[in-house]
């Protein structure tokens, strides 16, 4: 009975203290899922971004930075375009998630977050889109040029306006880890 | 002289029937002017369950259908024998794998499936993943269970294909919408909207044959080329089950 207790008491704290690591195991599914029906035009959410942005704020840039790099390699081991990479779309966007916890303590209002996210998402898809036109480029092929301004326009919005709800209930669950620890 | 007072004033236009019977009458000017339209709209609703044609056009479709299986039976057979006669690639149905979509990212940037069948099932990088409609793509990554299919449309995807009616070659390119580019290296081509697409006998990547869409529209504003988007057959987007065929190219 005691050792049971034990057990579910040792998971337990295992489970709080971990909870961060945990839902990042849960973005590259989500990633694979991609549930067509919280898609707009085709086009799905970024989710990384949801992630990253808490964890960012509550560990500052350089882990935001790290974590960026980390996702970003998983990431694009799913997705079959070797030659391109979500890499330093995430790395800045990590990094940049960072500064705004040091600049501001204060807790950032709910749609604050969507706005961040959509800056976010708007800066990780150029660059995506960036690399694929400059690979077309040497070939002497335009045709990704609309498609992807279209592409970008749909993820923007939709990260936008999923933001608030899950950066802010991650965010909390965060923070409710790390009271935790100490 | 008797000065008659009326009691009422009473006038033709103050009865409700004469004015029902202007109205009926002017329904039926109508009625008239219109050439009885609206009376063969009405028996077209009314009917409609009673129309000899529906189960005529029934069996007149399934006798069609089994009509064109008999022909494409003979066709294959034919297309085997001088296959074989001219010692082209072939593409054996022997060796195909089903496989269902368990991943789908058809828009957006990524535009990949993911199957159930790894190697593990004997799939092989390159192979190629046909649906109902047409070719998908070929399997690009395979691990142990799964095997990721790049789709026609993903940027990354430049395949060799023909088109049937003028016999020239052209290279489909994924150009991250619903509809590849087909890129004709000529700017004297011969290619009209409606043209049927398929892979390419010269390629070196697909096996000959397999249908893969038709011309929705064409650009010509390029100087040294043609450029027309291409309407797939088979939809990604909605296919659950696939076919990987086995390399054998």
């Amino acid at each position: 009975m005691g050792a049971n207790f034990e057990i579910k008491y040792l998971m337990n704290k295992f489970l709080t203290k971990k909870l961060s690591i945990i839902s990042f195991i849960f973005i590259p599914i989500i990633f694979l899922w991609h549930p067509g029906w919280l898609g707009f035009l085709g086009v799905q959410p970024y989710w990384p971004l949801f992630w990253l942005l808490p964890w960012a704020m509550i560990n500052g840039s350089i882990n935001g930075l790290v974590f960026g790099l980390f996702l970003g390699l998983i990431l694009d081991s799913l997705t079959l375009d070797n030659n391109f990479s979500q890499i330093p779309g995430l790395i800045f966007c990590g990094f940049f998630f960072g500064r705004i916890k040091s600049h501001s303590d204060i807790l950032v209002g709910h749609f604050r977050y969507g706005l961040i996210c959509s800056f976010g998402s708007l800066l990780c898809s150029t660059l995506y889109l960036a690399q694929i036109l400059f690979s077309n480029f040497l070939d002497g092929n335009f045709f990704m040029f609309i498609p992807g301004v279209k592409n970008i326009l749909a993820e923007v919005f939709l990260t936008g306006l999923f933001a608030p709800f899950i950066c802010s209930q991650l965010l909390r669950m965060f923070k409710f880890s790390r009271r935790k620890l100490w | 002289m008797l000065n008659i007072r009326r009691i009422s004033s009473s006038r033709w236009w103050h009865k409700k029937k004469i004015w029902i019977f202007l109205g009926i009458f002017l329904f039926l000017v109508f009625v008239r002017i219109s050439k009885g339209s609206l009376y063969k709209d009405f028996f077209y609703f009314i009917s409609r369950p009673f129309w000899p044609g529906q189960f005529q056009k029934e069996v007149i479709l399934k006798s069609i259908n089994q009509e064109s299986l008999l022909k494409i039976n003979l066709l294959n057979k034919d297309n085997i024998r001088l296959r074989e006669i001219l010692s082209l690639q072939q593409s054996s149905n022997n060796d195909n794998i089903s496989a269902a979509v368990i991943s789908r990212k058809t828009g957006g940037w990524w535009r990949q499936i993911i199957l159930n069948k790894g190697s593990n099932d004997g799939v092989e990088i390159g192979s190629t993943v046909t649906g109902p409609g047409g070719l998908l793509g070929r399997v690009n990554n395979t691990s142990f269970f799964t095997s990721s299919v790049t789709l026609l449309t993903s940027p990354e995807s430049k395949l060799g294909v023909w088109i049937d009616r003028s016999q020239i070659n052209g290279l489909l390119v994924g150009s991250g919408d619903d509809h590849p580019s087909l890129i004709l290296y000529s700017k004297e081509a011969d290619i009209k909207v409606g043209d049927f697409v398929s892979s390419s006998p010269a390629s070196s990547l697909l096996p000959p044959n397999i249908p893969i869409g038709i011309v929705k529209s064409i650009d010509e504003t390029s100087q040294s080329k043609k450029t027309a988007k291409i309407l797939l057959l088979a939809k990604p987007h909605l296919i659950d089950w696939v076919q990987i065929l086995k390399l054998n190219i």
